[in-house]
């Protein structure tokens, strides 16, 4: 599965990790300590937002600390994000399009007394 | 800064052919996209649309660069006085009997007002972009999905 910063801040707690880390630089086990939720679960979080680039672990002697690199997130999100919004309403209205036209020619012929629940069952 | 293309996917319930006919003919085009003076899906055809976002108007400068028909079709994009050159490609795909778009935008990071546009936004900050741009697309997303 390709990770990007989108799947990264589409979790609360994903959201809530960087929020804490980008104060400060902290182990593992102190970013745990902020929530109720179990460590192993904190550790996946943390593992996707590293495979995201979102934080880069740093080990200290016994300690891996999190350090969050949101620099990353400005770059890739700012210039892509004007396109994503652009295209996904765009892609949208191009499909609504497409239905409206599927719905309008369904309905011409005067014959045609379906509902629109058995046009969807037909459709799949 | 990653130059990976920009790739965007959706499904439709229509046969390609009718897909295809969406993307390039100029009257259905004017339906979902942009309202052109002409359209003619042939390599080295030129048009030109306005697009705004908050601040101004971007003219944008298109060419024809690949056609195949009911598969693949490629244009050049740009913007009227700015450096840098992107391009846009449809491919179309028979999905069961739908159509499975592909839309690809390649070349995205060599405009300057992206760049000026990815600096502003790293100096506004991060926090307004995490807390709500991108939570309310995410949103905006699912109930589209």
């Amino acid at each position: 599965m390709r990770r990007d910063v989108f799947q990264a801040i589409a979790d609360p707690t994903r959201r809530e990790i960087i929020n804490i880390i980008a104060k400060h630089t902290l182990t593992l086990n102190a970013v745990a300590d902020n929530f109720d939720i179990s460590r192993p679960a904190i550790s996946k979080h943390i593992k996707i937002l590293t495979e995201c680039g979102l934080i880069i672990i740093k080990q200290q002697g016994r300690e891996r600390y999190c350090e969050a690199n949101l620099s990353s997130l400005g770059q890739v999100s700012a210039w892509i994000d004007e396109y994503r919004i652009f295209w996904t309403k765009k892609l949208d209205a191009l499909g609504a399009f497409l239905d409206k036209e599927n719905v309008e020619l369904k309905t011409a012929p005067k014959k045609s007394t379906t509902s629109l629940s058995t046009k969807k069952i037909k459709r799949k | 800064m990653t130059n990976e293309p920009f790739v965007i996917e959706r499904v439709y319930n229509a046969p390609v052919e009718r897909v295809w006919k969406a993307i390039t003919d100029k009257n259905d085009m004017k339906q979902w996209y942009f309202d052109l003076s002409d359209f003619r899906p042939e390599v080295g055809f030129e048009f030109t649309f306005e697009g705004r976002n908050e601040e101004r108007c971007y003219v944008h400068l298109c060419k024809i660069t690949e056609v195949v028909p009911a598969k693949k079709l490629t244009y050049s994009w740009k913007y009227e006085g700015y450096e840098g050159n992107s391009f846009v490609t449809f491919e179309l795909y028979p999905e069961g009997t739908g159509t499975r778009l592909k839309l690809t935008h390649a070349g995205l990071e060599t405009f300057p007002a992206i760049a000026d546009f990815a600096k502003q936004n790293f100096v506004f900050g991060w926090t307004s972009l995490i807390g709500e741009m991108l939570p309310k697309f995410l949103d905006k997303e699912v109930t589209v999905a």
